[in-house]
């Protein structure tokens, strides 16, 4: 293909002018672009069988057992419970994570004191907690509420301290001299200025908590979507795996895009606060 | 207003990067009248800066003593308005509720502080912007806001620190004109620290310089209100003033 | 900030900054020692059944078995393995992927849902996959440590990087940067105090990947050491097993990513300290 360097300049631009509009008027469809080229390479490759089809079946197969599997109504099943062992952790997690935080990143003696213990056990990790969990509570939602609420509690913790230390210092000695008393101060200035980062913690740990549930529920479960991959596993049919990691995926992909992200964009973007 | 008192005022602290005490200031006796506009000059690191900083209770004297209507002070207040170089307006809250903020924090109700904030606005010409966020403003617009921000919980003393630094020439202009407009209406005390010798000497009765965190001279300004810079760019009072502060900051 | 001569340190600063690391040590693990103390003393007063919760001391005696017998290197040295192979691969080709994102916006705007789409199903939830594919072993859990860093990785890198404020970039492109200097000289330290952050969350959760994964995809290793002790209720074993897992990311966190935490973002003002 034999462009000029100036053709090809011009053309980069219209891609990007074309992109920026679609991403402006459509932006779901500009944000399921990206997962064209993704599912169509997916097919191509399953259907030249550039790996055994039992190890690497295509989208078409997976469609399929999605319908089986909703019509035998394991899928929503396995679906909620997952869902609600999400939300009563992660609400749990945030509850304490954020107080936690605001703690740490304001009070130096509460630094000192907390900040080895929080990475020592930042460094155990919720999935080496699962033996001595199993052993006092057995299989169950207790244990992997646990889990979760270990899992979401160290990204949000970390973030908001970074978010206080991120903080113009002008800021907190102008409310000061304002007459705030310290409780106002952290209400009126450091929460909102800390916002977008926990924002972003607070994604980061929804992300990382329901990938510990998956952990939890392929090692410790009975239901669930990962239950129903270990369980494809132990029969040895991809095609099921395939499809429990799709719909995690495009599960996360919806409550991230519709719920989180038009939350962080409402604080950030509009406070002038991260540049887009 | 009120009078701002300093006694024997000094601050040293220990640099970690230099490994040794500095002494940011020294031995500085200054009184300050109430309604009295007063600047302070000096070269770069004579300790201005940190003058506020102390005078406004971000940070503790070494020893000596700050009073403000003869009682001394103690930690940040209302009583000691401050403004910043980096305007410091907080971006999640609007215009209104930015220079509502103090009295928000005296407990005083959403519909009167509006009302105190919305007066204070229109003092400085900015009653339209009040539903905006500040970062949809310009630095000079900012800036006015963060003047009456801390104007609106009418301390006894303003401290301002170098506040128009950030902001373009001719803007600068403009805020030093309206900032006397306001002075002159309201007669608050007031310190403001610069770097800039034209500014200090248009806008104060009198001009102390520092070096090395001393009083090296002070010089009264005595020219009449109200001042224009249209006007004063031509007068000779102005001229030798402003000459004899340059001299001053400069041999310190 | 400094004179220009002063490079060399005197040494009596360098003798300073090591009696301070001396004592931020010190005060680290003070509050830890604290929960060993108040961790004997309730077991104790309690007289807590050894089959819920180990004690002090028979812990220790499990610790000191492993090591003579030569169990625990093994399984610390499987494990240490795994995640220094997987983490470097992931970082080396995540922090440019992250960076490289994050400068055009248009790239970064189209790629977002990709990697947003990928990293929740990063690290454990490609065991079971990875397992058939790649068999059980070093291949699947490597794969899945890399996994988990590489998107914490990318999606920090790029949040970084377009944080930096248009202005620094534009300063920089008009004092005559190219494009490598503005890669190494705005950008990546810009996006530094995200990226950091990054790599210790990302570590933090490979390091969990891993422990996962050991638990069910393998035969050695300090997760299939924690999981195969729950068979016989040996808590004392579990506990250890804990603490030696803490105590080996303590060592990386404290030796090697909190100074390098400091070294660039405190000391440069960008996090206030």
């Amino acid at each position: 293909m034999v462009t000029s360097r100036e053709q090809q300049a011009r053309l980069w631009i219209k891609l990007q002018v074309a992109w920026a509009r679609l991403h402006q008027h459509a932006p779901n469809a500009a944000a399921a672009l990206p997962f064209v080229p993704l599912v169509l390479a997916w097919w191509l490759t399953a259907m030249l069988e550039v790996f055994p089809r039992a190890f690497f079946p295509g989208p078409g197969e997976v469609i399929l057992s999605l319908k089986s599997l909703i019509y035998k109504g394991i899928l929503p099943e396995y679906l909620f419970d997952s869902m609600m062992r999400l939300m009563v952790g992660a609400s749990a997690g945030a509850a304490i994570a954020v107080p936690l935080g605001v703690l740490i990143g304001m009070n130096r003696h509460a630094n000192s004191a907390l900040w080895p213990p929080l990475l020592f056990f930042q460094a155990v990790g919720d999935i080496a907690w699962l033996p001595i969990l199993l052993v006092w509570f057995g299989f169950g939602l207790t244990t992997m509420t646990f889990v979760i609420v270990y899992t979401v509690l160290f990204p949000v913790v970390l973030n908001t301290v970074l978010g206080i230390r991120s903080i113009n210092p002008d800021l907190l000695r102008a409310a000061h001299s304002l007459g705030a008393s310290r409780a106002r101060i952290i209400w009126e200035v450091v929460l909102p200025g800390a916002l977008p980062n926990i924002m972003t913690g607070l994604r980061n740990g929804l992300g990382y908590g329901w990938r510990a549930l998956i952990a939890a529920e392929i090692i410790v479960g009975t239901s669930g979507i990962g239950f129903l991959m270990f369980d494809a596993r132990r029969a040895g049919s991809v095609v099921e795996i395939m499809l429990g990691m799709i719909v995690l995926g495009l599960l996360w992909y919806v409550v991230d895009a519709w719920i989180l992200a038009p939350i962080e964009r409402a604080t950030g973007e509009r406070w002038g606060m991260v540049t887009r | 207003m009120k009078s701002l008192t300093l006694n024997h005022l000094s601050k040293t602290y220990f640099d970690p990067y230099k490994g040794t005490q500095v002494t940011a200031l020294e031995d500085i006796s200054l009184s300050i009248a109430p309604g009295e506009f007063v600047s302070v000059v000096g070269p770069s690191g004579c300790g201005k800066t940190t003058l506020l900083n102390v005078i406004a209770g971000f940070l503790p004297e070494t020893s000596g003593s700050i009073r403000v209507d003869g009682k001394p002070i103690s930690g940040p207040g209302p009583d000691r308005g401050v403004v910043f170089q980096s305007f410091a307006l907080f971006p999640w809250k609007t215009v209104l509720d930015n220079v509502g903020f103090g009295p928000k924090m005296r407990g005083v109700g959403r519909d009167d502080r509006d009302a105190i904030a919305m007066e204070y606005l229109q003092l400085a010409g900015l009653a339209y912007a009040a539903d905006r966020y500040p970062a949809e403003l310009s630095g000079g617009m900012q800036q006015r806001v963060g003047v009456v921000r801390a104007l609106a919980n009418e301390p006894d003393v303003l401290l301002m620190d170098e506040p128009f630094a950030s902001v373009d020439a001719q803007t600068r202009l403009t805020l030093q004109e309206e900032l006397i407009r306001i002075w002159l209406d309201r007669r608050t005390t007031v310190l403001f620290i610069t770097h800039d010798v034209p500014e200090a000497v248009f806008l104060a009765n009198r001009v102390v310089i520092l070096s090395k965190g001393r009083v090296m001279n002070e010089i009264t300004i005595d020219l009449p209100h109200p001042r224009k810079w249209d006007e004063l760019v031509e007068n000779d009072n102005f001229k030798s003033l402003s000459a004899r502060v340059l001299q001053s900051v400069r041999a310190a | 900030m400094g004179s220009p001569g002063s490079y060399r340190v005197s040494s009596a600063r360098s003798l300073e900054v090591f009696l301070a690391r001396v004592r931020s040590t010190v005060l680290f693990l003070i509050p830890l020692s604290l929960l060993v103390v108040i961790w004997s003393l309730v077991v104790n007063v309690f007289e807590v059944n050894p089959r819920i919760f180990p004690s002090v001391a028979s812990v220790w005696q499990a610790g000191v078995d492993s090591l003579v017998d030569g169990t625990l290197v093994r399984h610390i040295g499987a494990s240490l393995w795994r995640i220094a192979v997987g983490t470097t691969i992931g970082l080396a080709i995540g922090i440019p992927l992250g960076i490289a994102m994050g400068v055009i916006p248009a790239i970064a705007s189209f790629f977002r849902p990709l990697v947003r789409f990928f990293s929740v199903l990063a690290g454990i939830a490609w065991i079971p996959i990875a397992t058939l594919w790649f068999g059980y072993g070093f291949g699947a859990i490597t794969f899945v440590i890399f996994n988990a860093v590489f998107f914490v990785v990318v999606y920090n890198a790029l949040l970084g990087v377009s944080s930096i404020p248009m202005q620094v970039r534009d300063a920089a492109a008009s004092l005559g940067a190219g494009r490598l200097a503005m890669i190494f000289e705005v950008l990546l330290p810009g996006a530094l105090p995200n990226i950091v952050t990054g790599i210790r969350t990302g570590m933090g959760f490979a390091w969990r990947g891993l422990i996962a994964a050991e638990m069910i995809a393998t035969d050695q290793g300090l997760g299939y050491m924690l999981f195969t002790a729950r068979d016989f209720y040996k808590t004392e074993v579990i506990v250890l097993g804990m603490v030696v897992i803490g105590l080996i990311w303590l060592v990386l966190d404290r030796l090697l990513l909190a100074p390098l935490e400091r070294v660039t973002t405190e000391r440069w003002g960008m996090v206030r300290s």
